[in-house]
């Protein structure tokens, strides 16, 4: 039976019912209607499902939401508000729905590099890049490759090809998020 | 292919903007259609007929000077959305940012036509915004009470002897009509004695087609086609906004999950239930061999559907050869005469006679699959006065709106499907039908509500349609000096135009079928003028499996259809031939065309990659051992007035059969570039999807289902796995607009084979490269 479960969300508590084992998925878009996490196989096996939890990059198509309850969970609708916040500007963090708010600079990276073609991989391929670029400030091409495809569970994969374009806008997010020196 | 623009044209009908109606506040001008008979179509026509009907508008010119741009085509990720603006704001000397599109939605799109017919698309636009533009010039020079030679326009801002008006300020307080000529029809379901293509009107697909000539901007005077304009759809795409086909709710919608054949012929003999304990809100709906799980919560109809599959007992059946024995299974098959045939055989016949030397080369391919990173997914709502409406993504809207009448027998005026993104489809929507529409349709019907149906990716990799495998022969005739002096080809495959839904099919409803133009088709644009004697032939077949009551294997184009297989054969037979004359194969292929177009973009190609001008083999070919060797290898192409060629650079340790593929460098020259960046992202993209079919890809299946069904043992590119690619790019400003999207992927099979080549002196004659054909492959 469906149990009342709270979770934060892009900085905002929420409180939902579901069984427990509802993977968190189907609780984000359907319950909270966060579309950026896509269903790709069910299997963590694309990555196209990714969100960070406590910062940390999960496939939400096999995550049990209980096993998130307690954390902080962030989809690409929340990345210009943990943006905000790492930049000591917890006011702008606004939760959920952010209206108006300055892009985090993997966001704009993409934008700025057009990597999505069609685009359904892309949400897990930025949530991706942000964990990457929490590790490991400056990236080399190598290490970029390897993040993304020895990473466990699985590769993120993209059937468009748009592997050279993201490399680019990992580098590029990379520079844009460098501390600026004084 | 985009006309050739005229100065002058005397069939450039007259037309004129008439004015509806004075309005308080705002304003706009309407440019619509109205239906040439066919009659008349070519005629010089001074006016439309009075008996015409206008159609619905294709512009609206607003007074705050946005405009509003509509087309049946639909964006499948290669950037089109930007491209249509690009070819709109040329003509109309605006700025493509004004311009908002909206694709594909048949109740609000009327012009139809197939995505994959961009070039046709824009064609279409360029002159629906020449005819506007016209008029537009004729309404600001009455205005401005200058002569319209006296105009120039720059951003939408019309200027004359000292004075301006803007476009808006032109329609300001008025609605305004402008009507278009046009000829064709959007898709329709093709009657009895109509040649059909999957089913549908051959003469539908490209959809309404503008006719006349209005005068358009010549090429060399181009401010937006050629430049970077970036894709509009992609901020919404990374802030999350994006309403995607898979995010589509209503109310009282239904989740479905679907629980199909135990194999690709098992019919069903009972249907699981549902464990209402469990699953109180779940139900289980069938019609024929079409099984759900439906329920008003996504997660309870997927947790659900396990335990009713495990009980769903279906009749046995085995009827594949097994992908193992594809090619034995396609070799056997009694081949009937060629489905279509170019060239002369008793020329081809004499030529093969004066040979001083002969080829004679088989090649071969399994299945391949378009393996979308989202499953189909669709949400139909059929209410009980018969209209229905569909939400999906599809490259051909107009052609699903026929497909879905006509499996439900009614007619298209019932049927409205709305377009949205979804996962890069690859062709297999072209003729709108693959997907999950048919399945959501026939259980809104069932269930008297709206449905989402969702395939997983098991039932996405088992079910869809593939491109099928394939067998070929090909004979080279060479004369003394190594000169091929004629070519003789043969290309065996499944038809590849299958586009029956699943749905309906399993329902056992109108599903179409599977004859019909195209079942077998020459796809191959001949590069080798010099080469005059050829002959080529396609042999097609009924499905692999096709026994079996719902077809079997149901083969469908994907990307660069048909030329994709058999130009590798082709030009992997060209590698073979240059390598018998100890030639260079560029210098080999170079000396068989006097194509002024190849010859540029291969000698540019081979700059920007370094080639290293000899034959091959490589001197350091070595066929055993773990010591790595190296290789290169090219390919070279001609479709949709692009002319392309490749180059791999590749490194093979014999030992283990790894193939690396190190270097790719891909040219084009496709006449004028319309968007620079945005065609560089398609030629890596495609680089990156052929590379696939070159080392990996494999479509499996045991005697009666396909077994890899999921990314593991479907195994496509990941990013590790892909080398440095250099684009090299040729935009001329004395041609039209060529196709550059499409094709990149064909390109790389067969420079990788010929790459393979060089580095161990073994010719492949399968793809894709993988460690298990190719290590008994070098072992000989």
């Amino acid at each position: 039976m469906a149990d009342q479960l709270s979770l934060t969300v892009n900085g905002a508590k929420q409180v939902v019912s579901a069984t427990p084992e509802t993977p968190l998925l189907y609780v984000l878009r359907n319950d909270l209607k966060l579309t950026g996490p896509r269903f790709g196989c069910g299997l963590a096996q694309c990555g196209a499902c990714a969100v960070l939890v406590d910062g940390k990059e999960v496939r939400s198509c096999i995550t049990p939401v209980a096993a998130v309850t307690g954390k902080q969970v962030t989809t690409i609708e929340g990345l210009p508000g943990l943006w905000a916040a790492a930049q000591g500007h917890p006011e702008n963090a606004t939760p959920l729905h952010p209206v108006q708010q300055a892009l985090h600079p993997v966001q704009q990276a993409w934008i700025d590099e057009q990597v999505p073609q069609c685009g359904y991989c892309q949400s897990g391929m930025m949530i991706a890049a942000v964990q990457l670029l929490a590790n490991n400030a400056n990236p080399t091409v190598d290490q970029i490759k390897d993040a993304f495809t020895n990473t466990p569970p699985s590769p993120h994969l993209c059937r468009c090809g748009t592997y050279g374009a993201i490399i680019d806008a990992v580098q590029r997010a990379a520079r844009a998020m460098a501390p600026v020196a004084k | 292919m985009i006309p050739k623009p005229e100065a002058a044209n005397l069939s450039f009908p007259a037309v004129e903007i008439t004015r509806r109606s004075f309005v308080k506040a705002g304003g706009a001008l309407f440019v619509s259609m109205t239906m040439l008979s066919r009659a008349s179509a070519g005629a010089a026509e001074s006016k439309p007929p009075a008996t015409a009907t206008p159609i619905g508008a294709w512009i609206e010119l607003r007074s705050d000077n946005t405009i509003l741009v509509r087309t049946g085509r639909t964006e499948i990720g290669t950037g089109m959305s930007g491209f249509y603006s690009q070819v709109v704001a040329e003509e109309l000397n605006i700025r493509p940012e004004t311009i908002t599109l909206i694709m594909g939605d048949t109740d609000r799109t009327f012009d139809g036509g197939y995505s994959a017919g961009f070039l046709s698309g824009a064609a279409n636009l360029r002159k629906v915004s020449a005819y506007t533009y016209q008029a537009l010039l004729a309404l600001a020079a009455k205005q401005l009470g200058v002569p319209g030679t006296a105009l120039t326009v720059e951003n939408g801002v019309v200027s004359a002897a000292g004075k301006r008006i803007s476009y808006g300020e032109l329609v300001q307080g008025q609605q305004l009509d402008l009507k278009i000529p046009v000829t064709g029809k959007p898709a329709q379901w093709a009657p009895p004695g109509v040649t059909n293509i999957a089913g549908l009107d051959w003469g539908g697909m490209d959809g309404l087609v503008v006719a006349g000539d209005p005068p358009l901007k010549p090429v060399s005077q181009y401010k937006v086609v050629g430049t970077s304009f970036p894709m509009p759809v992609i901020p919404d795409k990374v802030t999350g906004k994006t309403q995607w086909s898979c995010d589509v709710v209503l109310p009282g919608m239904l989740h479905a999950r679907m629980v199909r054949p135990a194999t690709l012929g098992s019919t069903l003999i009972s249907a699981g239930e549902v464990d209402k304990k469990q699953f109180p809100t779940a139900a289980v709906v069938s019609k024929g061999n079409l099984v759900a799980v439906v329920s008003p919560r996504e997660w309870e109809a997927v947790a659900a559907v396990h335990s009713v599959a495990t009980h769903t007992k279906w009749t046995e059946w085995s009827g594949l050869p097994g992908s193992e024995n594809l090619t034995k299974s396609l070799r056997a098959h009694r081949w009937g005469p060629p489905d279509q045939s170019r060239g002369d055989v008793a020329e081809v016949t004499t030529a093969f006679a004066k040979a001083t030397n002969t080829l004679s080369l088989s090649y071969e391919q399994p299945y391949v699959k378009h393996a979308p990173i989202g499953p189909f997914v669709a949400v139909a709502d059929v209410r009980s006065d018969g209209a229905v409406t569909v939400w999906t993504h599809s490259a051909h809207a107009q052609a699903l709106r026929a497909r879905m009448a006509n499996m439900l027998g009614t007619t298209v005026d019932k049927v409205v499907v709305r377009c949205l993104e979804h996962a890069g489809q690859f062709g297999r929507t072209t003729f709108g039908g693959d997907g999950a529409e048919a399945d959501a349709v026939v259980l809104s019907q069932l269930t008297g509500k709206p449905v989402r149906v969702q395939w997983t990716l098991q039932e996405d990799l088992a079910w869809s349609a593939a491109s099928p495998g394939w067998i070929a022969d090909i004979k080279g005739a060479l004369d003394s000096q190594g000169h091929l002096i004629a070519v003789h080809s043969a290309f065996y495959s499944p038809k590849m135009m299958d586009a029956r839904p699943l749905g309906a099919i399993l329902a056992g409803m109108p599903a179409g079928t599977t004859s019909g133009k195209g079942g077998g088709f020459l796809a191959t644009e001949w590069p080798y003028d010099k080469i005059a004697c050829r002959l080529e032939q396609v042999h097609a077949r009924e499905n692999i499996g096709a026994e079996s009551p719902f077809g079997g294997v149901r083969g469908l184009i994907m990307r660069t259809p048909g030329q994709r297989q058999q130009n590798f054969v082709l030009e992997a037979m060209m590698n073979e031939a240059a390598a018998a004359g100890k030639v260079d194969p560029i210098q080999f292929r170079l000396e068989h065309t006097t194509d002024p177009r190849l010859a540029a973009v291969l000698h540019a190609t081979a700059k920007a990659a370094d080639w290293e001008t000899r034959p091959s083999p490589s001197p350091a070919a070595n066929r055993s051992g773990g010591q790595a060797v190296h290789g290169h290898g090219v390919c070279i192409m001609i479709r949709a007035g692009a002319y392309w060629a490749g180059i791999a650079e590749i490194v093979v340790t014999p030992s283990s059969g790894a193939v690396q593929v190190t270097r790719f460098t891909l040219g084009v020259e496709c006449g004028k570039i319309i968007n620079p960046r945005q065609l560089e992202r398609c030629m890596k993209g495609g680089v990156v999807m052929g590379l696939g079919e070159a080392l990996k890809e494999e479509m499996t299946f045991d005697s009666g289902k396909v077994t890899s069904t999921d990314w593991t043992r479907y195994k496509i590119l990941t990013m590790q796995e892909m080398p440095e690619i250099r684009i090299v790019q040729i935009s001329r400003d004395d041609k039209e607009s060529g196709g550059g999207g499409e094709a990149p992927n064909a390109l790389v099979p067969a420079a990788v084979a010929a790459a393979f080549f060089d580095a161990t002196g073994v010719a492949p004659r399968r793809i894709p490269l993988t460690p298990a054909y190719v290590g008994p492959l070098l072992k000989g």
